[in-house]
């Protein structure tokens, strides 16, 4: 192929928000046209399917192909690109009858819930009504083509990419709007005969010859811009112009009236009509229930999870890799970096454990090593005693929580492979001895500050181990799934399915799901924060808005969410070590220590007392304690989103940190150097979103307890007022901490 | 005023910013085999990350030329900063044109000079460049920055909607 045009079928601009919005939207059809079609088989044809297809190619071959790339040097090519956002995207997108299909592709929960309102609301039809109209859609469209091609605006848009954008997105919209009736779109009802629509697409033919006229007859160029811009292939910028006319005018005029003669063919077929008008008198049929997804159900994930060995295989494989990252933490060099204790368990453990929190589960724990040698140990020694009931709460977790959070920024365990070793060697002996010496899973339960960390942000996990029928567990007499039975001991954390609530305190270890002589147990999809915004008895854990030892645990790890993001950013760390020059100090860790005690303990304290003491002012006679406990684990999300971008920022910088120090380990020739840190652009508008999307579930879920706590819509806005203000006032923390400069751990 | 003098009086006084997407021209300069055009993106260019194209056309007929080896040097004026680059067609959105991806330090004037070597032949264009100061991060997220209060506006509205149908 010659080089020229080789180049310029390559020159594609393909940007990731469009692509993903169109395949999101292909997503949405799809889903909503196959339930469609299995009840009403003749309007959602696959014709209609390859229309909405069609319409979204269209619209990528405007914005991405070579015509937008080449739109700013030959205003040809700029008309090419208007045409197809005009006269072929819209058209076929309509073709495709999207109305149905888009809003059946919704989740359930967002159709009914968060749209359900609005779709209901009179004054809103009123105005989509009236926006279809053909009198405004037929004006809509005529003003914006003309009002874009005057050459002031014109010119606006070429030099402008906001404008250029928003030129565009005049250009399809109206074009939405005025093609709306030709199509006839159901189940709107059109408002005009269809032989008006005639008329209708004549003059807006009229206009677009208009338009065309003067661009191809004009004697001088209109738009100045591409007199400047360098000329291909010696075409002046006149030709160009009269060219992009003649596109305008010809293929244009196609465009509107070939629909004209379709509308009027039809209108002289009888037949045809009363067929369509048939069709269109049907009524929009109803939202079937909904089927659960049980991921145990699933024809490949299902016989792996539920697998009687499953987990201990996961284990295992874990086990292995905590061996190599003790032995290389141990044994090898003592440069953060180049050690697999180094990378692996702060860099990337850590990353894909808030991802699976938020795209599943606690997996996590699911897979966890640490349990694996007293699992095997129990074979042989059965433990004598039971936990001692006056530890049974979450006191013991949290304070090594906060240790934990200190001592890693305090003593910098990212960058001390050994510590790091020896930390996980020591969870492994405490986990043993713990659960060697008292009976169940305690050391899950009580101890461990990583399980709480799962336990607590998978209360925002969209999965959950749960009955499948209710009613099955009704008629059960042997309650298996909690006490086990000769094959299969029975929930360790003590939580009984039948009234269990949410994650919190379950470790997705199965083992329920392996005791149910019923096979009534599943991992089922449950609406996110669900537990958090409730106020039920759940089984082993009591109600949750109850416990002060909870809130403690949640208002750790909210608050420890930013401060240990905080102390990789460049103004604190400075600002830390002034204090350390001047105060004379010998090490950091007073300074460290101090700025922990005050963010992760005294402030979290100080603000949920004062926040609980206002909403009790504004509540008179409500618990003050349930108060503030309940809208303290609203805030949960809110950290959760901070984590998220503070580990996925370890994530992405540092994704390849692991394959030098396992090149080392192998002895492998390296494969050119040592990671270096970079990040990539798309990183800090991930961060933001993950933040956006904390706050608006916390505020979300304050409201819900808001609304539980009181009877009105002023009290439930006054008694949530400040924790809404915490929870923001967290969230502009955030965005300060993403848009400062970070220290790199974990790379060179 | 005749009218194709009004028109390129327009053309110098709207300083032409026909995006190519390589981004708008900066210069243009014809040598004795070459016509070299160079483009910057974002316009107008602010100091950070930036990219910055060149289109190099054979001055008879105006061909695109496909084949060349291009070069860039930045200066800053005020602080002697330099940047170099080497811009190619596989790093330009538009394969006709060379183009690098290039980390403006500062705002101000930036004195450029473009090399192309073709055939052996060396062909140097310079021209300067005016940098903005850096937008504020801020602003370069706002759509980010906005999604929560207006969803919050819908969510609000939505209760609205609610309770005023539960009223009846």
């Amino acid at each position: 192929m010659d080089p020229v045009a080789s180049a310029l079928l390559e020159s594609w601009t393909i940007d990731l928000k469009t692509v993903c919005l169109l395949l999101a939207l292909a997503a949405l059809y799809s889903r909503g046209w196959l339930r469609l079609r299995a009840e009403l088989p003749d309007r959602y044809t696959p014709g209609r399917l390859a229309a909405f297809a069609g319409g979204l190619a269209a619209i990528l071959l405007a914005l991405a192909s070579p015509v937008s790339t080449f739109g700013g040097l030959l205003l040809q090519a700029h008309m090419i690109q208007h045409l197809l956002l005009i006269a072929v995207a819209p058209v076929l997108l309509l073709l495709g009858q999207p109305v149905l299909p888009l809003l059946r592709g919704l989740p359930r929960r967002v159709f009914r819930d968060a749209l359900g309102p609005f779709l209901a609301c009179r004054e809103l039809r009123q105005v989509g009504r009236a926006l279809v109209h053909p009198v405004i859609a037929w004006s809509a469209l005529a003003a914006a083509v003309i009002v874009w091609h005057w050459p002031p605006l014109y010119e606006l848009a070429l030099g402008s990419q906001a404008w250029h954008e928003a030129e565009h997105a005049c250009f399809f919209w109206t074009a939405l709007l005025f093609w709306w009736p030709v199509v006839g779109v159901w189940p709107s009802r059109s408002t005009w005969p269809r032989w008006a629509m005639i008329p209708y697409l004549a003059l807006a033919d009229l206009v677009n010859t208009g338009l065309a006229a003067v661009l191809t007859f004009s004697d001088h160029v209109l738009y100045a811009s591409y007199l400047s811009a360098p000329r291909l292939w010696g075409i002046s910028a006149l030709d160009d112009q009269a060219a992009a006319g003649a596109i305008m005018w010809v293929p244009g005029s196609i465009a509107f009236l070939i629909p004209a003669a379709i509308i009027g063919m039809r209108a002289l077929e009888p037949a045809g009509a009363r067929r369509i008008r048939s069709i269109n008198r049907r009524s929009v049929p109803r939202i079937p229930a909904r089927v659960p997804i049980d991921f145990l159900n699933m024809r490949v994930l299902g016989p792996i999870l539920r697998y009687r060995h499953f987990r201990t295989c996961v284990q295992t494989a874990m086990l292995g890799l905590a061996v190599v990252v003790i032995a290389d933490g141990i044994a090898g060099p003592q440069i953060a970096p180049m050690n697999l204790a180094g990378v692996l368990p702060w860099t990337h453990w850590r990353g894909l454990a808030v991802i699976a929190l938020l795209m599943a589960g606690n997996l996590f724990c699911m897979a966890c090593p640490f349990t694996l040698p007293r699992d095997l140990a129990r074979n042989f020694v059965t433990p004598r005693y039971r936990w001692p009931s006056r530890f049974r709460s979450k006191w013991i977790a949290a304070g090594l929580l906060a240790t934990y959070l200190w001592a890693y920024e305090a003593f910098a365990l990212w960058d001390s492979p050994r510590s790091t070793a020896w930390i996980i060697l020591g969870y492994f002996v405490a986990a043993f001895v713990v659960d060697m010496v008292f009976r169940g899973a305690g050391f899950c339960k009580y101890v461990c500050p990583i399980g709480q960390f799962h336990f607590i942000h998978s209360l925002v996990s969209p999965l959950e181990v749960k009955v499948r029928e209710p009613a099955i567990c009704v008629s059960c007499g042997t309650h298996d799934c909690i006490r086990g039975n000769a094959r299969q001991r029975g929930c360790e954390l003590q939580l009984f399915q039948p009234k269990k609530l949410g994650n919190f305190d379950c470790t997705f270890c199965l083992d329920c799901v392996q005791a149910c002589p019923q096979h009534n147990i599943g991992i089922l999809p449950v609406p996110r924060g669900q537990t958090l915004r409730g106020d039920r008895d759940g089984s082993g854990i009591g109600r949750l808005n109850r416990r002060l030892d909870v809130a403690a645990l949640a208002l750790i790890l909210v608050f420890g969410a930013f401060v240990n993001a905080a102390c990789m950013t460049e103004p604190v760390m400075t600002w830390m070590h002034r204090w350390h020059v001047r105060l004379g100090l010998s090490s950091m860790v007073s300074i460290v220590t101090a700025v922990y005690v005050a963010g992760v303990v005294v402030i979290p304290l100080i603000c949920s007392a004062a926040c609980g003491w206002v909403s009790h002012r504004c509540r008179q006679g409500s618990n003050r304690r349930d108060l503030t406990c309940s809208f303290t684990l609203a805030l949960v999300p809110v950290g959760f989103g901070m984590w998220l971008a503070h580990f996925s920022n370890h994530l992405a910088t540092g994704w390849n940190a692991p394959i030098p120090a396992f090149e080392r380990l192998l002895r492998m020739s390296s494969s050119g150097g040592y990671p270096v840190a970079s990040m990539p652009g798309w990183l800090p508008p991930l961060e933001l979103l993950f933040l956006d999307l904390g706050l608006l579930f916390s505020l979300y879920t304050a409201w819900r307890v808001a609304c539980r706590t009181a009877d009105d819509g002023r009290t439930s806005l006054a008694v949530m007022s400040p924790w809404s203000v915490l929870a923001s006032s967290l969230y502009l923390a955030g965005v300060w901490i993403v848009f400062q400069p970070m220290q790199m751990r974990g790379t060179m | 005023m005749p009218s194709r003098l009004r028109w390129a009086a327009l053309v110098v006084l709207s300083r032409g910013i026909a995006c190519g997407d390589g981004g708008a021209p900066l210069f243009r300069t014809d040598t004795r085999d070459l016509t070299i055009t160079m483009f910057e993106s974002p316009a107008p260019v602010s100091a950070g990350p930036a990219n910055l194209s060149v289109f190099v056309q054979e001055r008879k007929g105006l061909n695109p030329v496909l084949d060349a080896d291009v070069s860039l040097r930045l200066r800053a004026v005020a602080s002697g900063v330099e940047v170099l680059a080497r811009l190619t067609r596989g790093q330009a959105p538009n394969k006709l044109l060379y183009g690098a991806p290039v980390m403006l330090t500062e705002s101000g004037k930036w004195d450029m000079s473009v090399t192309v070597i073709r055939k052996g032949d060396r062909t140097e264009a310079t021209g300067t460049m005016e940098v903005a100061p850096t937008s504020g991060k801020a602003s370069s997220y706002r759509n980010y920055l906005a999604f929560p209060p207006l969803t919050i506006t819908a969510f609000a509205l939505r209760e609205m909607l609610i309770r005023r149908r539960a009223r009846g």
